[in-house]
């Protein structure tokens, strides 16, 4: 019996192989270059995520694409992104919070996307505040997931026992307000703030600094928070007061999260509060709070030298990695993720958006979502109308400390703020230590 | 004299001190990986002015980062509250052990009882260790400020947690509440260990209890004692989980302690360099305690 000799290829074999060979070539190797058929590795911290895992599911059943799907708490996100990108762990597309945007832009770990006019269509719909908050230097980082900016709220139950019709339009008429709700026997503190070292405090005195007619830096970025007469002192010299002069704070406020805050304003122990607008829904939640349907935001009262009403506002969004940019097949995926997410679906429609706000209470960029029945309802329905929201969020400026150092600058900022509200600093003692941080740190 | 079956095995097998040496050595290497290859990259790394948020450099410094640090001037804020803690935590918590293991020597009814529930605090995770005193100490709703009022010492709440000149203390309540049933057993055993014809020789002698427990218990418990002091010690001046869960270094900077500037540098500042030198000044300063408690109690022995 003879054998087929095994050492040598026969020609139908060699036609075979490069018939194999080709068709690798061509799907499997093609794939591998351009990554078409690879996941889309998306990461976030962990907030809405039944609403964000249904939405991937949706993007999966349209797309016929992949998501691999990863979250952090928000505590220890930056640090987890971090050492991830750092080590080059796949990652396509993340959530970006803007205050960390100058420091990934610098560090490369962030791709512009003002060459995908796929994304930058989406500019056209969506607030200026939000678009300039995903600037830096000039290039775009990214697609909105949610804006939101620093509310006033009141307990309209509370003020109507003290006789009081209308909330205060300045912080001398907190102190009054407060004074007089106290005298009729409202709450010991009835203006609750959130002053514990917090991720959050940083908005809430910026929103303070900003309601005050004032500014951290100049549009050079040069620190003038040290100025008496420029915003920052003034705010804190407010603070310091509201706890120690008038005791209208509390001065267990310098433990107090912003979590805890919304747990003591829910409960229907404070007349006046400085809360992220997005607590609203919650707020006014009668499952989550007893004093619900009482809580309504004001304009934020202004400080004696501002001219208007001002708040602070920040962004969160989506950004894509220069790893995911650099390779065509990841950076289509990328960008239709993206686009699914913080643009319009298949379905032509900013629906997650319209879920976030409307299942969350996350408030959204895009502005013609605004007209939408069911957007308004929603306010009407947790908020008493939405009026006062838009008005504020017009008014809504940026962090202006955001900075490649600004972590770093808040460390010092967060114990010269507490520091004065414990009454072993002075506010100008406080500011300057601050300033000093930051011009040793901008160099 | 004639070998024993051992002995003959052993030569058989092989069994001398290369033997023993091969035998160890996978656990060795695996130590040498698991500790001490982090231990030397470490050092390394603080040689180093490693920031993660500029991943593009990473120049040598040298010993740069530990004279940063000494010029730092929280580096110093930072002593101070860790001395003040761990000196308050380590005496406190040592002094309520030796106590309570005096009380649990003694025979009475429910003693064994008393010895297990003693232990639960022990037994209680640190993170809800801290969580938990953190609501008690709450200066609106905390049990504290509801028992002290209800009993009339306090006219209304106060702020406890958040009074930077209590803040240390309370965080230190809270590590002694936890840490004190481990030493109290600790000294516990080394109490059972002592002879009871000493104290027959004592009482013969005419030595009242204080006496006694001068002359006779705490010679005895010094190698307890130093054992309770030296862990202590270590735990005390590397703390974290209770500063992170109740006070984030604050209020202010009232509880900025070494193991959270490291924190802060390390993980918040991303700056690896600094973390690392920071790590290894808190690692001499633990060795030194340690070397001088041993030292100590060894002379006087």
């Amino acid at each position: 019996m003879a054998f087929p000799d095994r050492s040598r290829i026969s020609r139908r074999s060699l036609l075979k192989a490069s018939a194999a060979g080709g068709l690798v070539a061509t799907t499997g190797g093609i794939s591998a270059t351009f990554g078409q058929g690879a996941p889309v590795n998306f990461t976030s911290w962990s907030a809405a995520v039944d609403q964000v895992r249904s939405h991937v599911s949706a993007f999966e059943r349209a797309t016929g694409l992949k998501v691999n799907y990863e979250n952090f708490p928000w505590a220890q996100y930056r640090t987890s992104v971090v050492t991830r990108l750092v080590g080059n762990a796949p990652m396509d597309v993340l959530w970006v919070s803007d205050a960390w945007l100058p420091e990934f832009a610098e560090a490369g770990w962030l791709a512009t996307i003002d060459d995908v006019p796929e994304l930058m269509k989406y500019n056209a719909d969506a607030a200026q505040f939000c678009t300039q908050s995903m600037v830096y230097k000039g290039k775009q980082y990214g697609l909105a997931y949610y804006g939101d900016h620093m509310s006033f709220i009141y307990n309209t139950e509370i003020l109507q026992k003290a006789g009081i019709t209308t909330p205060p339009t300045s912080w001398e008429e907190v102190v009054q307000q407060s004074l007089k709700i106290k005298q009729s026997g409202g709450p010991e503190f009835p203006m609750l703030m959130a002053l514990g070292i917090d991720t959050w405090l940083i908005e809430f005195m910026s929103a303070l600094v900003f309601a005050h007619g004032g500014r951290f830096v100049d549009a050079s970025g040069n620190a003038i928070m040290a100025d008496a007469n420029r915003g920052v002192v003034e705010a804190v010299s407010w603070v310091r007061e509201a706890i120690h002069t008038h005791k209208i704070v509390s001065p267990g406020a310098v433990e107090t999260t912003e979590i805890n805050a919304l747990r003591a304003m829910g409960a229907g122990q404070h007349a006046f509060a400085i809360v992220p607008t997005y607590r609203l829904r919650a707020l006014n939640d009668p499952s989550q709070a007893p004093a619900a349907g009482k809580l309504r935001p004001a304009l934020m009262p202004r400080g004696p030298r501002a001219t208007a009403s001002a708040t602070c506002g920040w962004i969160r969004f989506y950004g894509m990695t220069p790893g995911a940019k650099a390779n065509a097949g990841r950076r289509a995926n990328a960008v239709r993720f993206m686009e699914f997410f913080g643009g319009k679906d298949t379905t032509g429609s900013y629906t997650l958006q319209k879920l976030l706000l409307t299942d969350v209470g996350l408030p959204f960029c895009t502005t013609p979502l605004s007209a939408d029945p069911e957007v308004q309802a929603f306010w009407t329905r947790w908020a008493g109308g939405g009026d006062v929201i838009a008005q504020q969020a017009a008014t809504a400026v940026k962090k202006d400390v955001i900075a490649p150092w600004f972590g770093e600058w808040n460390e010092t900022a967060n114990a010269a703020w507490q520091s004065v509200f414990l009454n072993r600093a002075t506010p100008q003692a406080a500011a300057t230590a601050m300033a000093a941080k930051w011009k040793d740190l901008k160099g | 004299m004639a070998d024993t079956w051992a002995d003959r095995l052993s030569r058989k097998a092989g069994y001398d001190e290369r033997s023993a040496a091969i035998l160890i050595l996978p656990v060795f290497v695996v130590l040498m990986v698991v500790a001490l290859y982090p231990i030397i990259y470490s050092f390394y790394t603080s040689l180093f002015d490693i920031v993660l948020t500029r991943p593009w450099r990473r120049p040598f410094v040298g010993y740069g980062n530990y004279a940063r640090i000494f010029q730092d001037p929280m580096f110093w804020v930072a002593v101070q509250r860790t001395t003040v803690y761990t000196v308050v935590t380590v005496s406190i918590t040592t002094v309520f052990a030796l106590v309570v293991a005096l009380l649990l020597n003694e025979a009475f009814p429910g003693r064994r009882l008393l010895s297990a529930l003693i232990l639960l605090p022990w037994a209680t995770p640190s993170i809800v260790n801290g969580l938990m005193w953190k609501w008690i100490y709450d200066p609106g709703y905390g049990l504290l400020n509801g028992i002290l009022v209800q009993v009339g010492l306090l006219e209304s709440y106060t702020v406890w947690l958040g009074n930077p000149d209590r803040t240390l203390f309370m965080i230190a309540n809270a590590a002694i509440w936890k840490q004190m049933p481990l030493a109290a057993i600790l000294l516990l055993v080394s109490m059972k260990a002592i002879p009871q014809d000493l104290y027959r020789a004592a009482t013969v002698d005419g030595a009242n209890v204080f006496q006694r427990f001068w002359h006779v218990t705490l010679p005895a418990l010094k190698p307890g004692l130093m054992l309770v002091l030296v862990y202590e010690t270590m735990i005390s001046i590397r703390h974290f989980d209770l500063f992170l869960i109740m006070t984030q270094g604050g209020p202010g900077d009232a509880s900025y302690t070494l193991s959270w500037q490291i924190y802060v540098e390390t993980f918040r500042n991303l700056k690896f360099g600094i973390g690392a030198a920071l790590s290894y000044l808190l690692a001499i300063a633990t060795f030194v305690l340690s070397y001088l408690f041993i030292r100590g109690f060894g002379s006087k022995s």
